[in-house]
């Protein structure tokens, strides 16, 4: 463990007054804290380190132990008992002061209480106690994940397995789910701060589209071709929806790009059991490019005819 | 909407320590959504954690109901810009 240098950390001198400790403090505080920069783990330890030297800096009591012992923090203690015991015998000051016995583990990190091993060593949990951080409960960090679906994957509902952080979450993704939709699954985040709640999981679904539909929200869309003849004289077709081929009349005297809609034949709503958006079809009429002399004589009656 | 997921402003007011004024200048500012069910005003649960946060930046850092309007819809660019950039750099890793 080391020392911390909390006048640095504030970008101040030993001499800084209360006014400039607070105003250090709100300056960096603006630039670090936890709420501005979202997911920036960086900022969320710096925000940490400079509230610690707020809290002992700000504090006169604190601050006079911080000054008084400085980097021989450790030996703080023994210091104010040889005092003690300077005070009562009379005599000099002496005796130095050697290893304590104790070995301590460099950690300038902070945990999630906020407070560094240094703090918690010079200060004592109970200043952690009762120690007046100005921050409050922070929630944890979000976690934002994608997950890649197919658009034939989705027309049902679909069970995965995701693995966050080392974790595996079971998922029910429900039928329906559009392209760039964000689901967000609660308490599957980063643990809070100071007892703060836990963050939250965020999915975006990337749906690549594996079929000859076009999809808005929960309508489809799909072209299909008509003969000629077909087109004029009406009849019977079967055309592909998503789940499977249905059989459709064609009404006589279609004209290109006529649309019609199939009820309940689109995409499944999202979170809505059992019901559907509609499959619209755009009729593209085939126009005969190579005629047999039959159907090219059929054709040529037919103009005469004035058709 | 489930009622369980819905919050009384009053007791809002009372757990966080701030004034009814507070939480209504939130919801004008459209920071949070109050809900209205025979006379009583509710906060519902996913607001939590933003008006948590928003009590944070006006304790922490002296920020006024304007500027915490302003630091909303600063942080909104930020999260739809983190989501476009981490989407892009997926797309580019199906590449490299």
């Amino acid at each position: 463990m080391e020392f911390i240098d909390y006048y640095k950390l504030l970008e101040l001198d030993k001499s800084a007054s209360q006014a400039d400790i607070k105003k250090a403090y709100r300056k960096l505080a603006r630039k670090y804290h936890p709420d501005l920069n979202p997911n920036d783990k960086d900022a969320q330890l710096r925000f940490q380190q400079i509230n610690e030297a707020h809290e002992v800096l700000s504090d006169p009591e604190k601050r006079k132990k911080y000054d008084e012992y400085g980097k021989d923090w450790k030996h703080a203690d023994q210091f104010e008992e040889a005092k003690r015991q300077q005070a009562a015998s009379g005599g000099g000051f002496g005796g130095g002061f050697g290893g304590s016995g104790q070995s301590y583990s460099y950690s300038g990190s902070f945990d999630d209480d906020t407070f560094s091993d240094f703090f918690e060593q010079m200060f004592g949990g109970r200043a952690r106690a009762r120690g007046s951080h100005r921050g409050g409960h922070f929630k944890g960090q979000d976690y934002n994940a994608e997950l890649q679906l197919r658009l034939s994957e989705v027309y049902k509902s679909q069970k995965h397995t995701l693995t966050v952080n080392g974790k595996n979450i079971r998922l029910t993704i429900p039928a329906g789910v559009e392209n760039g939709q964000t689901i967000k699954i609660k308490g599957h985040g980063g643990p809070g701060i100071q007892g703060g709640p836990k963050g939250d999981l965020y999915i975006t679904f990337n749906i690549l589209n594996d079929t000859s539909f076009r999809r808005e929200k929960e309508n489809l869309y799909s072209t299909e071709q008509l003969d000629l003849s077909t087109a004029v004289l009406g009849g019977e077709i079967h055309v592909k929806t998503f789940d499977g081929k249905v059989k459709l009349k064609v009404k006589p005297g279609t004209q290109n790009g006529a649309q019609v809609k199939l009820k309940g034949k689109g995409f499944p709503k999202y979170k809505r059991e059992n019901q559907f958006g509609d499959l619209y079809i755009t009729y593209k009429v085939k126009i005969p490019t190579h005629l047999s002399a039959k159907q090219k004589e059929l054709f040529e009656e037919l103009k005469k005819s004035g058709l | 909407m489930n009622k369980e997921d819905l919050i009384p402003a009053q007791e809002i007011c009372v757990r966080y320590e701030v004034e009814y004024q507070f939480v209504n200048s939130l919801y004008e500012s459209g920071i949070i959504e109050i809900v209205k069910i025979e006379e009583t005003e509710y906060i519902h649960y996913d607001y939590l954690a933003d008006f948590e946060k928003m009590i944070r930046l006006h304790r922490d850092l002296d920020i006024n109901l304007e500027g915490l309007e302003a630091v909303n819809h600063l942080l909104k660019q930020i999260r739809e810009l983190q989501k476009d950039n981490r989407r892009l750099r997926n797309r580019l890793g199906l590449y490299e």
